[in-house]
């Protein structure tokens, strides 16, 4: 498979060890992952590479990612993109918020095995086509 | 002296009567004495009055004129004694009245008169001392207005009940005093009717929880805190672990994989200990809202003992399941259910032994449901059966037993959520018999 044919993952996420597993995990997995450390970064690289999937953390420095989220969502591009939102259990109140954005999913960081995000992520990619 | 005065009255004219009566039966003595001797003189014909003996006939009539001359004294001192009575009762009221008084000037918990308005009429001593102000300087204040800014909205609110006459019991708002600024309290508003008139006033009753409520907050805050920060590197070492033993990085050793999964497990322990920590500061915050939609409580059970086992499976436990099709759609909320559901399957396995049986049944009463968990392992010891859903207790027979180190807060935990669900919780227990816990929605 060449570079071209993967599918492009954005990981956005300002944790430098959660984004390297995820992104580790996502190459060994044949996608093509690249990571961004924070919200203002990840939308420079989403507006960018158009990815087919965002995994997007939710408090990060700089912007974080219901900035982000808004942000992306007025782009042309980025109204359809498909981003599954990253967050630790007690941020609902955020997550109430990014229902507004139309968001495609959650993994709760502590209850998701890497394996269940690759499975979440290869669903939503087979949904593109 | 009234009272004297009165029983002056009183015994005058007790002694009036008894000396009429006295001198009346003196003074008829002979008379008596003569008719029965001679009838002839008075009755005009021999009458068989001479067979009476003289002192019974004596005593009938000294009898009649007692019972006579007490019903005159009865008659005769109605109005002394209706006085007397009244006097008691009104000194006694009065001294109620004056002991009541005190009792609300100087009780500790502050009080406050309202008139129907709300204005303030009668603050006591405490009241002042709360809000730190002189008499003249509260008096006839709009009692809401001294509410905080931050509790403006329940001002407003309590302010209408009040009118209404709607009762406002143990509400936690903030209000405002002079020098320390808003503190937390719980307020009480009673309605007090005037007897006989359509006028009514209001006994607020303020009760400070501000050091309670800083204590606990400091103390949720920080758990929250903690566990927050706890979870994204417990999310790193999860994620690291599966990356290791999935080989994509070169196969490992059997003994190093044997080392991963147990980092892994151990890992996941972390993981519910933080959990179970941030659900009890959760519900100590007040934060644990019910989202009621259809559940299958039968899922619940599959998946919480799907995520069990490899406990249940490493110590040869046989699951009874009886779920009889039962509780597939019922309306409650999932995610609490299943914090019951997992801590009481969780102790089940863990204070089971080896090749024990832990057995999970559901009833269906119409509109009460039941959830009974059931196992033959170590039981809670009598005496500290009464404790069982207080915060942090561990029987005394599980403490130090190897691998059943709990944290003392899963029960609680279930009897929270239990309570917030609406439901009941109750178990029955004997030592190294067993445990059956039945929660009732």
């Amino acid at each position: 498979m060449t570079d071209e044919n993967k599918k492009k993952i954005l990981i956005v996420d300002d944790d430098s060890n959660l984004n390297t597993v995820l992104v580790d995990k996502l190459k060994f997995s044949g996608f093509d992952a690249v990571g961004a450390p924070d919200g203002e970064e990840g939308l420079k690289k989403a507006l960018e590479l158009h990815p087919d999937v965002i995994l997007l953390d939710l408090v990060m420095p700089k912007m974080d990612g219901l900035e982000m989220l808004k942000k992306l969502r007025e782009d042309e591009w980025g109204k359809e993109a498909k981003v599954i939102v990253l967050t630790l259990l007690e941020e609902t109140d955020y997550i109430a918020k990014t229902m507004e954005s139309g968001i495609y999913g959650y993994i709760i960081k502590t209850e998701y095995s890497l394996n269940g995000i690759l499975k979440k992520v290869e669903e939503m990619v087979a949904g593109a086509k | 002296m009234p009272r004297i005065k009165l029983y002056i009255k009183h015994l005058f004219g007790t002694f009036i009567f008894f000396a009429l009566l006295v001198i009346a039966l003196f003074e008829s003595k002979n008379y008596i004495q003569d008719i029965l001797a001679n009838p002839e003189n008075y009755f005009k014909s021999d009458l068989l009055l001479p067979d009476l003996h003289f002192a019974i006939v004596f005593i009938l009539l000294a009898t009649i004129v007692v019972l006579i001359t007490y019903i005159f004294y009865l008659i005769l001192t109605l109005n002394t004694r209706s006085e007397l009575a009244v006097w008691n009762a009104t000194k006694s009221l009065a001294l109620s009245k004056e002991q009541f008084k005190r009792l609300y000037e100087s009780a500790p918990v502050p009080y406050l008169l309202l008139d129907k308005n709300g204005n303030i009429r009668d603050p006591n001593k405490a009241a002042l001392r709360f809000f730190e102000v002189v008499p003249e300087e509260i008096a006839d204040k709009d009692f809401f207005s001294l509410f905080a800014p931050e509790s403006a909205a329940e001002s407003d609110k309590f302010h209408r009940y009040y009118k209404t006459g709607m009762p406002i019991n143990r509400q936690e708002v903030q209000m405002m005093t002079k020098k320390n600024g808003a503190r937390w309290v719980l307020l009480s508003i009673f309605e007090m009717k005037n007897p006989g008139s359509f006028s009514s006033t209001g006994l607020a009753v303020i009760f400070d929880i501000t050091e309670q409520k800083l204590l606990d907050q400091t103390k949720t805050e920080f758990v929250s805190l903690a566990s927050h920060q706890l979870r994204t590197p417990l999310a790193t070492t999860k994620w690291f672990t599966e990356m290791l033993a999935s080989g994509d990085l070169g196969s490992l050793t059997d003994k190093q994989k044997e080392y991963v999964d147990k980092l892994g497990t151990a890992n996941e322990e972390m993981i519910n200990l933080v959990d179970v920590l941030l659900n009890v500061s959760r519900i100590e915050m007040g934060k644990l809202s019910v989202e009621s939609k259809p559940t299958n409580v039968e899922e619940l059970s599959e998946s919480v003992l799907s995520e069990l086992s490899l406990q249940i499976d490493r110590k040869k436990i046989r699951i009874d399941k009886r779920y009889d099709g039962l509780l597939k759609n019922v309306k409650s909320d999932p995610k609490l259910l299943r914090i019951v559901i997992q801590n009481l399957i969780g102790n089940a396995v863990k204070y089971t032994s080896d090749d024990g049986e832990i057995s999970i049944a559901f009833r269906d009463f119409g509109s009460e449901k039941q959830i009974v968990i059931s196992d033959n392992g170590v039981g809670i010891p009598k005496a500290e059966q009464d404790k069982v859903f207080t915060k942090l207790f561990r029987a005394g027979n599980v403490r130090g037993l190897s691998g059943k180190d709990g944290t003392g807060l899963g029960l609680y935990l279930v009897k929270s959520v239990v309570d917030a669900l609406g439901g009941k919780i109750s178990f029955v227990s004997e030592e190294n018999k067993g445990s059956t816990f039945t929660v009732t929605f």
